[in-house]
């Protein structure tokens, strides 16, 4: 099964404002824009894109990990907007490596379901961040490894991608990072489709075609 | 009802109204006082309750290691020796530690935790496990991002990691309970690894760990941000 969809979390909304600047920045609002950009690049590339939010509304965690995991062949990226950091850098996140339970059964508990897909995602993580490094002088030239709460729920190679920041003196500083950022996003999940592939889940009896 | 008893009676009346006037603004500030004392929360009388820190004046001062901001280095976070009278007793000796690093560095640039946030409980488990209880400030005033989150943190780990050995993973509770995540990004669900270097939040891969600046200028400017709103 090849990778055809891409999962675009535009973070926070609604009644959560996610970070906010001295310049009336809400991080809420930011990332949904710099969402329309991400996802026009990545049909670009051939993705299919389904967003967790369209407009100001505050899926759950696990609502917006839950349309990632309804996928199948699919990658999920969340976009953050942060409070710190040198501004005009972007930084992207995956999920430190952690044990899979062994079910008998091969299910994964929900609150595990990124586990299997963690070597996946670093290397999904690697290949954006070295795009975003391109573009963005002063950003790292690999992913960092931070334990996020939206990604742990995640049952797909599973990235977050923080850009600084939201405070920065205008907003059109941000504003005009947003087509390197849409643009870095889509070329390193092109890169990554090769790579992609299905892990075999503890459990699961291997099935191999007659 | 004769005319003379109505007159008596609408002077009576008369009196009552400007009574009530004169004293509906002392009436108005007693019920403020009371509302205000009524909202006093849970946290803050726990706080009130909470004994001192302890001073242990007769401690030995040691050297004790407290990782704080780079100003230098935007983005890490650095070693700052102090000397403290630490306690032998690994519980007491994890609430001083953490009560200094709450208390911040000489720059409040370096600053890893707001500065109203306050440590309510520390204990530890037979297992090793640290758990540490923090007041609401901790998440409500941390500047939002996973950058900021993940500097608060790893400095709690890696202060801890230097100076209390006995406390070798981590829980964090805010105000006595289980939550999600700190500011809705960093998983709070989890233990952190502290005596194994930052097992639960490795470094970057290069070797360097890239945190987060100091997060006293964002913590500023939020919140500035909110009082406007």
């Amino acid at each position: 099964m090849g990778l055809n969809i891409v999962v675009l979390d535009p973070a926070h909304g609604g009644t959560d404002l996610g970070a906010r600047g001295t310049e009336g920045i809400r991080e809420s609002e930011v990332v949904l824009q710099f969402a329309t950009q991400v996802k026009r690049a990545l049909e670009g590339q051939g993705f299919q894109v389904i967003q967790t939010r369209e407009g100001n509304e505050n899926p759950s965690f696990d609502d917006r990990s839950a349309r990632a995991n309804a996928q199948r062949g699919a990658v999920f990226i969340s976009l953050h907007i942060a409070s710190t950091g040198l501004p005009g850098t972007v930084r992207t996140y995956v999920e430190p490596d952690t044990a899979v339970s062994r079910d008998p059964t091969g299910l994964i508990p929900w609150d595990q379901a990124q586990a299997p897909f963690v070597p996946l995602s670093h290397r999904l993580g690697d290949m954006v961040q070295a795009e975003l490094a391109k573009r963005f002088k002063g950003s790292p030239d690999v992913a960092q490894v931070a334990p996020i709460r939206q990604l742990r729920t995640t049952a797909a190679p599973a990235i977050a991608v923080e850009i600084s920041s939201v405070s920065v003196e205008n907003r059109e500083d941000l504003d005009r990072m947003a087509p390197g950022v849409a643009d870095a996003i889509a070329h390193g999940v092109a890169a990554f489709r090769p790579s992609y592939v299905v892990p075999v889940m503890p459990g699961t009896p291997l099935v191999t075609q007659p | 009802m004769n005319p003379k008893w109505r007159l008596w009676l609408a002077g009576g009346l008369a009196v009552a109204v400007i009574g009530a006037a004169l004293y509906f603004p002392a009436l108005r500030r007693q019920v403020y006082k009371a509302k205000n004392l009524t909202e006093q929360t849970a946290e803050q009388a726990r706080r009130e309750l909470l004994p001192p820190a302890p001073v242990n004046s007769g401690e030995p001062r040691v050297k004790a290691q407290m990782y704080w901001g780079s100003r230098a280095n935007d983005g890490t976070l650095v070693p700052v020796t102090v000397e403290l009278p630490l306690s032998s007793d690994a519980t007491l000796r994890a609430k001083e530690i953490l009560n200094t690093l709450l208390a911040g560095p000489v720059d409040p640039e370096a600053r890893t935790l707001p500065p109203d946030a306050a440590l309510l409980a520390f204990y530890i488990l037979p297992d090793g496990t640290g758990v540490a209880d923090f007041s609401e400030a901790l998440a409500s005033s941390i500047p939002s991002g996973i950058q900021s989150e993940q500097l608060a943190v790893d400095s709690i780990t890696r202060t801890l990691e230097a100076n209390v050995p006995q406390v070798q993973r981590l829980r964090i509770l805010i105000h006595g309970q289980e939550v999600d995540t700190l500011a809705g990004h960093l998983d709070l669900t989890q233990t952190f690894q502290v005596s194994m270097s930052n097992a639960g939040t490795p470094p970057a891969k290069s070797g360097v760990s890239v945190l987060t600046a100091p997060i006293q200028k964002a913590y500023e400017k939020m919140k500035r941000a909110t009082k406007r709103q």
